[in-house]
């Protein structure tokens, strides 16, 4: 990457959405909405609530799937010379491993990110009690050797804050074969209009992001970088640079911006250029002289 | 071509009782702007509210454009406290505008309450293109929330009103005032407003084989397609696809294509 800045699966479309509004391959990565091998309707809406500096969402994966993906998405990006990390999803460790394979196969992805997270879906096989495949260190364990087996490509596992205690599922992904982790995905979340006494999501809960899971975000990547050895791809809320080297500070290797690129498609290019002159008021030569450079 | 810019408010009234029209400076915008297109307000500068408002080009000016807004909660009420000389961020245009067609022979606006901020724009490039101006149902809960009548008849067009309590005009809702007007297979019918006016009107237009174009609403996160936030489900297939993105396949639909019981029970926003 050619600086430590993406953008975070499902806020940035298929890149093509805001590339009218700035050049993406001034992006370290371009990180892209899941995908699964086949086409997903995803959730009923509404699908969005806005809360307190930030919203839920419960879009339940909706993506073109893999086979459009190649033919129309990749290809798209590739015209744009951005770098691309591809987000997968599946149903299975065999739907993972596939997805990356043909990744690879067609070169349409410089890098692949496992959603092993996201809480706007139900599915049957996950492990022991778990909602989510990341909450069990079990199935993080099989399902990331299961993609790792299948691909050479850089690896990251994407993993959801909602558990005790981050660094057993960060060090289960790592002993596994990963080559990162991005933290967070979305906090479990719900909203209730009390004059109808409904759900405002159709789905009833939802994930929460942006500025308001920030600080929350922070810890677990400062709690996760105490014990990795991989690096940490850093999410949740980041709004501006300030935030984004809050993050570095807390250990992170890498940086995406999610939910702000709603509220301006540049934030991600401003993250960029106010890292650069953060570097330059505080004389740094190396952003990476800033990973985990909090003095406590 | 899509802006994001901090546009100067040159004026900002109260026209109704918590409705509010501004105009923005922006010749860009301006320019690019379509009737029936919208754009993304932020209503503060800081991040709470953290989203934008999306609200549509309700006139289209040379040198910039105005909103017309109705005060439903924390986002628009801060909007209303700002004043002449600042600037606010604005992004668009965006969505799909209405196709003008002049070909046809009879235009009907059917507009219910705050829909009404779509229409200005609309009837003024129908009164300019077509043989004979729109013809304008304007419809509202009550006498003073009758916005824009005096602008349409300007342009030309007839307006026929109608009040859910009678302070003015007809005692009846927009879609029976469309069925009273005879729309037949060479009119097009244009609807915005709530959710049961546009499905009710909608239906009226397709038994007398009339066309019928809707402006959609939708809680929207990023208004340029990539949140997959403000979908509503069609009937048919868009490019492979059962939902369908209000923001960018929208938010003007044929009425024909929308799903419109699945559509009530999601959104009585
Ligand atoms: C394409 C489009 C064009 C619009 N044009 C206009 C217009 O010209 N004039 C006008 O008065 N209103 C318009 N609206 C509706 C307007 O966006 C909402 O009234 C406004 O977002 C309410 O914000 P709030 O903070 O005051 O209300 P709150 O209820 O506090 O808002 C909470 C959240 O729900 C969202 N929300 C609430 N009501 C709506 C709604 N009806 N549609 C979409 N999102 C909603 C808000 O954006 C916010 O994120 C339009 C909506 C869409 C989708
Ligand atoms: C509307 C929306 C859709 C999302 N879709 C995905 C997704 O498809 N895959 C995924 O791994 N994460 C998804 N996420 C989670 C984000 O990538 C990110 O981890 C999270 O939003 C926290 O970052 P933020 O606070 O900066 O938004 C989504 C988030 C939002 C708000
Ligand atoms: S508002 Fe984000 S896809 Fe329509």
């Amino acid at each position: 990457m050619k600086n430590p800045v993406t953008v975070a699966s499902g806020t940035f479309g298929y890149g093509e959405e805001f590339d009218r509004y700035f050049d993406v391959s001034l992006l370290g990565a371009v990180t892209t909405k899941s995908i699964s091998l086949k086409p997903r309707a995803g959730n009923k809406p509404p699908r969005l609530v806005e809360t307190p500096a930030g919203l839920l969402n419960a879009i339940g994966l909706q993506n073109v799937g893999i086979d459009r993906f190649l033919s129309q998405k990749a290809p798209y990006l590739r015209t744009r010379n951005a770098t691309i990390i591809a987000n997968i999803y599946g149903h299975s460790p065999e739907e993972y491993a596939e997805l990356a394979r043909r990744l690879e196969a067609e070169g349409a992805a410089d890098a692949i990110e496992a959603n092993l997270s996201c809480p706007n879906v139900h599915d049957a096989r996950t492990a022991k009690g778990a909602v989510l495949v990341s909450q069990s260190c079990e199935a993080i364990t099989v399902y990331t050797q299961a993609i790792r087996d299948a691909t050479r490509l850089p690896l990251y596992i994407k993993l959801t804050p909602n558990v005790m205690n981050i660094q057993e599922p960060a060090l289960a992904a790592e002993a596994a074969g990963a080559d990162g982790v991005c933290l967070i995905n979305t906090l479990l979340g719900m909203a209730i209009n009390p004059e109808t006494r409904k759900p405002r999501l159709a789905n009833i809960v939802g994930g929460l992001s942006g500025p308001a899971i920030r600080p929350v975000a922070v810890k677990m990547v400062w709690d996760a970088a105490r014990v990795l050895r991989i690096p940490i791809i850093g999410t949740g809320g980041i709004s501006g640079a300030a935030s984004a080297i809050e993050f570095l500070l807390a250990g992170a290797t890498a940086v995406s911006v999610g939910s702000m690129s709603f509220r301006r498609p540049d934030t991600a290019l401003r993250v960029v250029e106010g890292i650069a002159e953060y570097l330059k008021r505080h004389q740094i030569a190396d952003v990476n002289q800033l990973i985990g450079a909090m003095q406590a | 071509m899509r802006y994001i810019q901090d546009c100067e408010i040159v004026a900002h009234d109260l026209v109704a009782p918590k409705h509010w029209r501004m105009r923005l400076r922006s010749e860009d915008i301006a320019r690019a702007a379509q009737p029936g297109q919208f754009c993304m307000v932020e209503v503060v500068e800081t991040l709470y509210p953290f989203l934008r408002r999306p609200m549509c080009f309700s006139e289209i000016h040379d040198d910039g454009f105005t909103l017309l807004y109705k005060v439903e909660g924390e986002g628009t009420q801060l909007l209303s406290q700002r004043v002449p000389g600042q600037t606010c961020s604005i992004q668009g245009p965006l969505g799909n505008g209405f196709p003008i067609a002049p070909e046809l022979e009879r235009h009907v606006i059917v507009s219910g309450g705050i829909g009404v901020a779509a229409f200005p724009a609309l009837a003024r490039a129908l009164a300019e293109t077509c043989g004979r101006p729109p013809e304008v149902i304007l419809a509202a809960r009550t006498r003073e929330l009758l916005l824009c009548a005096d602008l349409f008849r300007s342009l030309g067009c007839t307006v026929h009103l109608a009040t859910d309590d009678g302070s003015a005009g007809e005692k009846a809702y927009a879609a029976r005032m469309l069925e009273r007007l005879g729309p037949g297979p060479g009119t097009l019918v244009y609807a915005c407003g709530p959710m049961i006016m546009m499905s009710t009107t909608a239906a009226v237009a397709a038994r007398a084989g009339a066309s019928c174009l809707v402006s959609l609403e939708a809680q929207m996160a990023c208004g340029d397609g990539a949140c997959l936030g403000c979908v509503v489900e069609s009937k048919v297939e868009h490019e492979g696809e059962k939902m369908v993105r209000v923001c960018v396949d929208g938010p003007v639909f044929d009425a024909a294509l929308i799903d419109w019981e699945a559509h009530n029970t999601a959104y009585d926003l």
